[in-house]
């Protein structure tokens, strides 16, 4: 059985619909990352398994059991908060030992309770800090600590290093990643951040205005999207219509804008002659190379700009028609071809290297 | 350079005025009260704390004092109890007309006092409750209650919306994260909405003289002694007066200031 199951959840507010006729299961001990641009619905569907929001219609099981009704305080969902939402006025003990307090739990217990999460949150000499005598990493601790402390089947977390610095946010997501395998419980952790989500998750919700596109493991929905929205989402994909020309066994041949391409299909009986079919090709699927390759596919073009960052370069090429390639290469792989902007090159790419959109 | 020198003498000198003309006659009348001539006149006589004396052996102005005293801790503390409860609904709840409401609330310091001090005596001699220490209680008690408002919304508004949820998400029922969460993060505006609307209270003239009947406040007591004669008594009541809610306006203010400034 799942742990935590949607079925057909929707939420309105007024007339605007914020989550429509959800179906999700969700695992003991899985690492989920629902993500979505602002206003997707991700945010409300962890409020609504707080209990901080009602379902307007569906239903919510935890265990087996409808939760909609509970109140937020008869749940044992913790969130951890975009905003962190510390208490300013208690000390980082106070904060921790609060989930304990507000179940009867003695003071002795308590303090022994929390000073254990600080110590697995390496912040225990920190104990009798004020919240606003601490970094942004430190008080980030001291949220999972206070989530934690009354160990929780479930942790929810709502982009909780969208604050934090880009090398700190790597830090904590190593911190987290661990947290979660050791502690076996399940993390629902909500981000517009890809780089987050695939670097942490065991799978991935992908969510657009109030429903889920797609649902997968990282690598299965940036090689596989389901959607065209998918494959704009996730990043550096060339997208173009295209019209099926001829089927032989896998090979699929397409007109497109960049010509006739070949693609390897394996799912072949969905696709017939003359089918209009969406193509993608994700921008590291290319070849540079100076001279016409060998690949099947291969077409002319010219740099228009480059983008460096760190160790790999993005370039925005177009072909002689004035179709416009995406492209991403290790910068040690191209150095040699002296690209500069208006440097004419060929890229090819192999027939797998082509995914055509459900 | 010379223009900034120039706003910055300019600026003094404003500061100086303002400080000049609000504190003189303050200073004058504290002066005075040590002063052994009857009439407040240049050159001083001696040195004398017999005011003081004449006020302190007065039974009638520790009645005063008394009463004062009452009528602003129980009118202190019931406004900042209705200006938490005001500002509380603002700060949680969304609702039609919510700006119909606040306006609502925030009326009385704006209606003329001697309008809202005839319309309270009429009020209250209709349901027969003036010349009663608590009808002055009760008319102290609505205008003081948007000051206390003022001061415990703007301190809400600082506050996380997300806080109360969290209490919420960490097992508290929604009492226990009034107490636990909300009320300790507004309690420095909680306090100085309560020194301020105490020192209001103990001020304030035209509604207690309508209202008070036989139980004199401090300042219905100064005006009857005033309208009987000239008597530097009066100099040691206001003297006394001045620091009573000079205290209360100072600790109000250093309170909220220093806590709210902690924790932003």
């Amino acid at each position: 059985m799942s742990q935590i199951v949607f079925e057909n959840v929707v939420k309105r507010f007024g007339d605007t619909v914020a989550v429509e006729e959800m179906n999700l299961s969700v695992e003991q001990g899985e690492f989920l990352a629902i993500m979505g641009s602002s206003g997707c619905g991700k945010t409300t569907t962890l409020r609504m398994l707080a209990g901080l929001e009602t379902p307007s219609d569906g239903e919510i099981r935890l265990n087996g059991k409808r939760i909609n009704e509970l109140k937020p305080s008869e749940r044992e969902t913790p969130l951890v908060w975009q905003s962190l939402a510390l208490f300013p006025f208690l000390s980082v003990i106070q904060n921790v030992e609060f989930g304990l307090r507000m179940r009867g739990i003695d003071a002795e217990q308590r303090k022994k309770q929390a000073l254990v999460w600080l110590e697995k949150m390496e912040i225990a000499d920190l104990a009798e800090r004020q919240i606003d005598q601490l970094s942004g990493g430190q008080k980030q601790r001291v949220a999972l600590a206070r989530a934690l402390v009354t160990e929780p089947p479930v942790l929810l977390l709502d982009e909780p290093l969208s604050a934090l610095d880009a090398n700190l946010v790597v830090r904590m997501q190593g911190v987290l990643s661990r947290l979660q395998k050791d502690l076996g419980i399940t993390f629902i952790y909500v981000t517009h951040s890809q780089s987050e989500a695939f670097a942490m998750a065991d799978r991935v919700v992908i969510m657009s205005q109030g429903k889920i596109e797609q649902v997968g493991a990282p690598l299965e929905v940036f090689r596989k999207p389901a959607s065209r929205f998918v494959a704009e989402f996730v990043g550096s994909n060339n997208i173009f219509g295209g019209k099926v020309q001829s089927i032989e066994g896998t090979v699929v041949n397409i007109e497109t804008a960049l010509g006739l391409m070949t693609a390897e299909w394996e799912n072949r009986a969905a696709l017939s002659v003359s089918d209009a079919v969406e193509v993608v090709i994700s921008a590291d699927n290319f070849e540079i190379t100076s001279t016409k390759g060998e690949n099947e596919n291969a077409i002319r073009c010219s740099v228009v700009s480059e983008e460096f960052i760190g160790t790999v370069v993005s370039l925005l090429l177009e072909t002689e028609s004035g179709v416009e390639l995406k492209i991403q290469k290790q910068q040690r792989e191209i150095a040699e071809l002296d690209l500069h902007v208006g440097t004419e090159l060929w890229i090819n790419w192999v027939p797998d290297a082509v995914y055509l959109l459900p | 350079m010379n223009t900034d020198r120039l706003i910055r003498w300019a600026i003094w000198l404003y500061l100086l005025v303002v400080f000049v003309f609000v504190f003189t006659p303050i200073i004058t009348s504290v002066i005075f009260s040590f002063n052994s001539d009857r009439f407040p006149t240049v050159p001083l006589g001696s040195f004398t704390t017999k005011w003081y004396q004449t006020v302190i052996s007065d039974p009638d102005f520790w009645k005063a004092v008394r009463t004062s005293l009452l009528v602003s801790v129980c009118s202190g503390v019931l406004a900042t109890l209705i200006g938490f409860c005001t500002a509380y609904t603002d700060f949680r709840y969304q609702f039609r007309f919510k700006g119909a409401y606040i306006a609502l609330a925030l009326l009385p310091p704006t209606i003329p006092l001697i309008i809202l001090a005839l319309a309270m005596l009429a009020w209250l001699s209709k349901i027969g409750a003036s010349g009663q220490v608590w009808s002055i209680i009760i008319a102290h008690t609505v205008l003081c209650a948007p000051f206390a408002m003022g001061v415990i919304r703007l301190r809400l508004q600082q506050m996380d919306p997300d806080l109360e949820s969290a209490a919420w998400n960490l097992g508290a029922s929604e009492w226990s994260a009034m107490k636990n969460v909300v009320l300790p993060f507004a309690k420095p505006a909680l306090v100085s909405a309560f020194c301020l609307t105490m020192a209001v209270s103990f001020d304030e003239f035209t509604v207690s003289w309508f209202v008070s009947g036989l139980n004199k406040t401090i300042p219905v007591a100064i005006l009857e002694v005033l309208q009987g004669t000239v008597d530097p008594q009066i100099n040691a009541i206001g003297t006394f007066v001045f620091f009573t809610s000079m205290t209360l306006v100072i600790i109000a203010q250093l309170i909220f200031t220093a806590r709210t400034n902690r924790s932003s």
